[in-house]
């Protein structure tokens, strides 16, 4: 196990590498640049600004002395576009923020979504399975988008209980976790129930249930286990998503998360925002595939790597 | 505004007539308990360094922060900020401030004509790398393009303190509007000893100094920035509003709906929204006219099609795009329909008659495109194709959508282009495009902002327009008395040339909370001021 380990651990460092070198290339490659704007700028001053941030230097230098300063200082280099703060300040501002609401909306959609799939998945063709799916499937096609401005309308607006955006403690916190673990939620109900109804016909739940054991052991020690293992594969890049942030979140409830910044510095053509955004969200990427594929071993042993 | 041109005109002392003071209570009015005053940003603040930002919203938050020579008041008059006063050199090239002595930084050092000096400075020096630098070839600095183009020292720069109290700037050409240009952020003061000490963090929320009517206690980058009046502003018993909060809402609708529920006290109206809400809210939404004007920018260049080198052609599209319809059915709120290019409410301005804008009704403007394109050779039997670029927005998409259907009428067959941003503006500064959607709005109150633009040697004529009379009359125009008689004459060489189609000129559309008073009310450049805002009692 160990070996499988360190074994990714180091395949992660060159599809790293790939990632960025060719993100770096791709994004250089698109029209317009970070001081592109309406007014256009004179030459001399354009001559200045791409001087103080090396943009006048060959691409392939440009690449190294960026790859150069995250290995020697962690440093990412300064935002070309939030001229006061360099990339390694935006992302320390921005990514505890996404992180505290992709995680609370993770469990949420972990908790009610598979306690709704199993539900279901016991109760087959019964009023709360009826309900349940039709729960998920309603929140699964509501987009968030939707859904964020009508959460808005109705407990700020209308009810007056939360605050409409901002983040300035937990209270600020319910409705953009309930825009983002919504569709997640649904969609890890709609796995739990499938999968569980799958493992409830095999083999060894029928001995367990011909054994005289009670249901509810039944279902807790020997279905959920196993019925759990194409709803961890899902998990893993649902995971990722959910702390890297959703611009829609960011957007509507002004949360000041690293969802918004990411999608601005491609707009802006922020380069280095945009490539420290991007190795972050590749590096926890890379990361959690391999804790799902070690969860895998755990949760079904005849996996073996 | 009889101040800038006899400014121009002759050597004189001036003094401001009236002493200025910060928020002006009338009489009788009860103050609310509650001094907060919170607004709105569509994004997060990109830079608090006033040399460095280049923002609308940047600024806003700027002058609250700190303070240039002069503000401006309600009516774009200007007042006195840290100068009090100046007089100007026989030449007209030489103005000399005189500055107050009880100004300071939140630090509680004094300010002095040197902090002026060290910025100018800072703003054009390339190792500063300011976007704004051209903004001090604008004014006409001495030496100001040899020291961004870094063949000269920044200490060369035209500025210097006589003394602590008394500032001198030499300028290249005499500046009717030059004064007006001093109420920009980039002009503003910075301290030496803070941006020395801190670096590029010295912006940061309880290290920033400025010598403004507030200081920054915190700023969340998309998010929200918190400032509070600040002891050591030199009016600051004069000064009503407690506490600015402005919170970053990135989609309109939600900052309204969170208006509406009390979270701010002024928003934006989204775009077809002000009559609904007219009539709803009658005392809160408000529209008043802003420094931008919106236009389709023509390719006459080079690079762009033959059919456009051709004026009748050119004349044809700009009569046959029916405004009224883009003013009243689509944008609703409160803009002007606009036959020219400067903006109809910059100070002193009058717009020439024209013949198609003033003496003919649609149909008579689109019989008359008819005949201008059948002498160009164009008819029903040999339509014109044409591109339409803009940059991605609602708005954008459904005037282009408009006015493509309206050119049918005239055989111009119009495809639309639609490019984000960033492409959007790299091809037309490239010259890839027939027409394109294009706005621009004003730095100063004075119609040169605008007609600048289009000079040959402007470096914003995207375009390509190139014409020799115009150009003098510009040229012309620095010097002049009166400048306003070559403003109206350029405004008809546009009118003839047609190098741009004028479509609307902007207005802000806001809801205000009904108890704050002291916003400007008839200021084109909506310059605001914390320091002038009181909450009333119910």
């Amino acid at each position: 196990m160990l070996s499988y380990i360190l074994k990714r651990l180091a395949i992660a460092i060159p599809t790293l590498l790939v990632l960025i070198v060719i993100s770096f290339l791709l994004m250089h490659s698109a029209p317009g640049g970070p001081f592109t704007s309406e007014r256009e700028l004179p030459p001399q001053v354009l001559a200045n600004l791409n001087a103080k941030y090396g943009l006048d230097d060959p691409l392939w230098k440009q690449i190294g002395s960026y790859m150069w300063g995250i290995v020697s200082d962690f440093d990412f280099g300064p935002s070309f576009v939030y001229k006061d703060r360099s990339v390694n300040e935006i992302i320390a501002q921005g990514f505890p923020i996404t992180l505290t609401y992709g995680l609370l909306s993770f469990a949420v959609a972990v908790i009610v979504g598979v306690s709704l799939g199993v539900a279901a998945a016991v109760r087959h063709n019964s009023l709360l399975d009826y309900v349940a799916v039709g729960v998920s499937i309603g929140a699964q096609v509501l987009p968030n988008f939707v859904m964020a401005p009508i959460l808005v309308l109705v407990f700020t607006l209308w009810l007056g209980w939360l605050p409409g955006g901002g983040w300035q403690g937990p209270e600020y916190w319910i409705m953009p976790v309930i825009a983002l673990s919504t569709s997640f939620m649904a969609s890890i109900a709609r796995i739990t129930r499938s999968s569980m109804l799958e493992v409830l016909t095999s083999n060894h739940i029928r001995t367990a249930r011909a054994k005289g054991l009670p249901e509810r052991r039944v279902i807790l020690r020997h279905a959920l286990k196993p019925a759990m293992l194409p709803v961890i594969s899902y998990l893993g890049p649902a995971f990722v998503a959910m702390i890297t942030g959703s611009v829609v979140v960011d957007i509507y409830f002004s949360t000041g998360g690293i969802g918004k910044a990411f999608v601005d510095s491609a707009l802006n053509r922020d380069y280095a925002v945009m490539m420290g955004v991007t190795i972050l969200v590749g590096a926890l990427t890379i990361f959690f595939n391999l804790v799902v594929d070690i969860l895998y071993g755990w949760i079904d042993p005849k996996i073996r790597y | 505004m009889k101040f800038r041109t006899t400014l121009a005109s002759s050597a004189l002392a001036l003094s401001l007539a009236f002493q200025a003071q910060a928020a002006d209570v009338p009489e009788g009015v009860t103050l609310a308990e509650d001094q907060n005053y919170t607004f709105w940003l569509l994004d997060a603040i990109k830079s608090m360094d006033p040399q460095i930002n280049t923002d609308v919203e940047g600024s806003d938050v700027l002058r609250n922060l700190f303070e240039g020579l002069y503000n401006e008041d309600g009516n774009g008059e200007l007042v006195p900020g840290v100068a009090l006063e100046h007089e100007v050199s026989e030449d007209g090239k030489t103005y000399t401030f005189k500055l107050r002595d009880d100004a300071k930084w939140s630090n509680g050092d004094p300010v002095t004509a040197n902090d002026f000096v060290y910025s100018w400075r800072r703003l054009a020096d390339p190792a500063t790398a300011s976007e704004y630098a051209w903004y001090m070839e604008l004014m006409q600095v001495e030496n100001a393009p040899e020291i961004i183009a870094g063949s000269t020292s920044p200490e060369e720069l035209g500025i210097r303190a006589v003394d602590d109290h008394t500032l001198e700037v030499k300028i290249t050409t005499p500046l009717p509007y030059f004064p007006q240009m001093l109420v920009h952020g980039s002009t503003f003061p910075v301290l030496q000893s803070a941006v020395e000490e801190h670096g590029d963090d010295w912006t940061d929320a309880g290290t920033l100094v400025g010598n403004g009517a507030y200081k920054l206690v915190e700023h969340q980058l998309g998010e929200r920035v918190v400032m509070e009046k600040s002891d050591t502003y030199w009016d600051a018993e004069n000064v009503v509003m407690e506490k600015l909060t402005a919170l970053t809402i990135n989609d309109v609708n939600q900052a309204l709906t969170r208006y509406l529920a009390g979270e701010l006290d002024r928003v934006d109206i989204p775009a077809g929204q002000y009559p609904r809400l007219k009539e709803e809210y009658p005392e809160q939404a408000v529209s008043t006219p802003y420094n931008c004007s919106y236009i389709y920018m023509l390719n006459v260049g080079e690079k762009g099609p033959e059919a456009l080198k051709d004026a009748r052609v050119r004349k044809a599209l700009a009569y046959t795009i029916d405004r009224d319809i883009i003013v009243d059915r689509i944008l609703q709120g409160g803009q002007k329909p606009s036959y020219n290019w400067t903006h109809w409410a910059i100070a002193d301005f009058e717009r020439p008659e024209l013949d198609w804008a003033d003496n003919m009704d649609q149909a008579q403007r689109v019989e008359k495109a008819k005949e201008l394109m059948a002498e160009a050779g164009y008819g029903p039997d040999k339509p014109l194709d044409l591109t339409l670029q803009y940059n991605t927005s609602e708005d954008h998409k459904k005037i282009a959508i408009a006015a493509s259907q309206m050119l049918k009428q005239i055989n111009v067959n119009v495809t639309l282009d639609n490019y984000e941003w960033k492409i959007h503006t790299d091809r037309m500064q490239n010259q890839d495009y027939d027409m394109a959607r294009y706005a621009w709005c004003g730095d100063y109150n004075e119609a040169s902002t605008y007609l600048d633009l289009l000079t040959s040697y402007s470096g914003h004529n995207n375009g390509e327009f190139y014409n020799d009379a115009y150009d003098k009359l510009m040229k012309d125009s620095k010097t002049a008395e009166d400048p306003q008689p070559l403003y109206k004459e350029a405004e008809s060489i546009l009118a003839e040339e047609m190098p741009i189609i004028p479509i609307y000129h902007y207005a802000n559309v806001d809801m205000i909370a009904e108890d704050i008073e002291g916003l400007p009310e008839n200021n084109v450049n909506n310059t605001w001021y914390g320091k002038d805002l009181y909450r009333t009692a119910e």
